[in-house]
């Protein structure tokens, strides 16, 4: 093993620093009681289920395929309370091919977070994304097999399907835990929010809200609706 | 098309990639999925082929094309559906390549009737001559090649046909309508043919076959027919496992129209004709794919003098296709082809009735945005016979954008 460089002591000394500061700043985080957002996403009009394109030059009809749940959104902190970014923690997700459909078709995760692609066709698939914020292509791959990707950087992915062109999915990438899911009613809950005052913005099928202001009392509920499309 | 003209619809094309991210990657859907339409658009160039290895008739180029396909499918219920598709080449007219309407007699089972212009039963290439499907942008010689063959004349001789090696872009014979025009490929990837279609799988998917009757023949597809005999044709699909794909085809029916049956005073010219039989696989898994396609084309045509021809004229293609993804967006790809023909004696040589063709295309494409791609390829060409130029190394470029 080699020795230790004059280099990695100074970062050693860094880090010590910095997680003094950030103890510092938890502790205070802890004296105010943690609040939360929670709220609806009501979608005036609902994105329609992607169809497949037109078989023209398919022998026979192709078999049905699953609908997409597009119905779930977003919400997330546009900006995020000071020391939401050390919390980072590599987690892990999983997003399904079943019935010639991504499942979920929305997933929403933070940056560190490995995601798994597995095949529960009995076909091929082929998951690739050509997004800025993660390149990828997991090739194909039968029935009962997985493939992980990790997601480093925040932003939005768009994932599909080489073979399927039906297919497709998106994954948002944040780099705070300050985010919540809609279930299909549209209703949303962001908890462990410190107190102050955000913009928040509901996101839809790529369709994004104004951020709309809200302040977040000490240890209290704040009511936020949005209304999209 | 002109030079100038393809340029400046190739550069337009590129400018319409960053519009494109704004164009919805989707199918158009309508009546809450009833109606849905899909398009693709192709512009090609490719530099001059005095060669004419590439060319579908005496004016196009596969290489020097700007081809829009739209098509549309109309779902009328569970059980029936119209499809249809309307395709131009080079803005020169609007073609209804497809039109034909789909019934499914019972819902829950992989069988389907098709009626109308439906897709090829033969072979594998011919239902995917799609850009956004052919990773390369020549196509296999056997879709594609034009022979010296015609179904509207024929040669007197055994002499007469060697002497048209080569020819098949623009070919004219002494019997039948001697004006000049075209020959026909093994099997034509630029018409569908008419006729009533049935197919059938297994709920695994595992085994699928498929039957059609229609009008005219793989080399000569039609829209209404012109020698009163019908092309029977089948194919059987087996998918063992997971990434494997194996077919075979044949086909069967009758060749030479009526009026050139009548120049050589036959009543009926039903027993001239095309047979054909094909073997295709595909091979795929993680970031590769192979494809290998044979068929063998036999024809029979009237014996008018001596030399006679020695019949079946046969025609044996092969070719095998390589993709490999190397990143997200790239890919490479490579294809060898050759396309042989059988021998015939003439008075002075004997040689095969038109000249082997032997193609190596290398390129690869990339993937601008999910749905806009560009091409690059690059093909040596060699014939053995024939006045025309016998080698060409020819390069090309391709936008592709569908939805």
């Amino acid at each position: 093993m080699s020795r230790p460089s004059r280099l990695s002591c100074f970062s050693c000394l860094t880090g010590v620093a910095c997680l003094a500061l950030f103890v510092v700043d938890a502790t205070r985080a802890q004296a105010a009681r943690l609040g939360s957002i929670r709220g609806r996403v009501e979608l005036r009009r609902a994105a329609p289920p992607i169809e497949r394109r037109p078989g023209v030059s398919e022998l026979g009809a192709a078999t049905a395929v699953a609908v997409s749940d597009r119905l779930r959104s977003v919400v997330y902190l546009e900006t995020a309370p000071r020391g939401a970014f050390e919390t980072s923690e590599g987690g892990h997700a999983v997003m399904d091919q079943h019935n010639e459909t991504f499942v979920p078709h929305v997933l929403a995760i933070m940056t560190g977070t490995t995601v798994d692609f597995p095949n529960t066709d009995k076909f091929y698939h082929n998951v690739f994304s050509l997004s800025k914020v993660a390149k990828f292509d997991l090739g194909r791959y039968a029935a009962g097999r997985s493939r992980t990707v990790r997601f480093d950087r925040p932003g939005i992915v768009r994932v599909f399907c080489d073979i399927h062109s039906h297919m497709n999915a998106f994954i948002l990438v944040f780099s705070h835990p300050f985010f919540g899911m809609t279930d299909t009613d549209g209703r949303y809950r962001i908890d462990n929010i410190p107190p102050g005052t955000y913009n928040v913005i509901a996101w839809n099928e790529g369709t994004s809200s104004d951020p709309k202001p809200v302040t977040v009392p000490d240890g209290g509920i704040t009511e936020l609706d949005f209304s999209l499309r | 098309m002109s030079f100038r003209t393809m340029a400046a619809l190739l550069l337009g094309l590129v400018g319409a990639g960053r519009a494109a991210a704004q164009v919805p990657s989707e199918p158009l859907a309508f009546g809450g999925g009833r109606v849905t339409i899909g398009a693709d658009v192709s512009a090609s160039f490719g530099g001059a082929d005095p060669g004419f290895f590439n060319y579908t008739d005496y004016d196009h180029s596969a290489l020097r094309t700007l081809r829009i396909d739209v098509t549309g499918a109309v779902r009328a219920g569970r059980h029936l559906t119209l499809l249809g598709e309307m395709r131009t080449e080079n803005v020169d007219g609007v073609v209804p390549y497809a039109l034909y309407v789909r019934f499914r007699p019972w819902a829950d089972r992989n069988i389907d009737i098709n009626a109308g212009r439906v897709p090829p039963t033969f072979g594998a290439f011919a239902r995917r001559t799609y850009a956004s499907d052919n990773p390369l942008i020549g196509y296999p010689l056997a879709y594609q090649y034009l022979t010296s063959l015609r179904p509207d004349a024929m040669p007197a001789s055994a002499d007469e046909l060697l002497s048209k090696q080569a020819l098949g872009w623009r070919v004219r014979y002494s019997v039948g309508d001697q004006a000049f025009d075209r020959g026909v490929p093994l099997v034509s990837a630029f018409r569908w043919d008419t006729g009533v279609q049935a197919h059938a799988g297994a709920p695994n998917g595992v085994i699928s076959g498929t039957v059609s009757v229609t009008t005219g023949t793989l080399s000569n597809p039609l829209f209404s027919d012109d020698n009163n005999g019908r092309q029977l044709a089948g194919r059987i699909q087996l998918r063992p496992v997971t990434g494997l794909i194996v077919g075979t085809s044949a086909a069967y029916g009758p060749f030479i129209t009526n009026a050139l049956a009548r120049s050589v005073s036959i009543d009926d010219g039903g027993q001239y004709t095309q047979s054909a039989w094909g073997a295709d696989a595909e091979y795929s898994r993680a970031h590769y794919l192979l494809r290998f396609e044979s068929i063998v084309s036999g024809w029979r045509l009237p014996l008018v003098h001596q030399p006679a021809i020695d019949l079946p004229l046969r025609a044996v293609s092969t070719s095998l296709e390589g993709r490999y993804k190397i990143t997200p967006a790239f890919y490479a790809a490579a294809r060898l082809d050759h396309l042989g023909f059988s021998h015939v004696v003439g008075t002075q040589v004997t040689a095969p009735w038109d000249a082997p063709v032997t193609r190596l295309e290398v390129g690869g494409g990339y993937s601008i945005l999910r749905n806009l791609q560009a091409k690059a390829s690059v093909q040596r060409d060699v014939r053995d016979g024939g006045r025309l130029q016998r080698r060409a190394i020819l390069g090309a470029a391709q936008l592709v954008f569908w939805f």
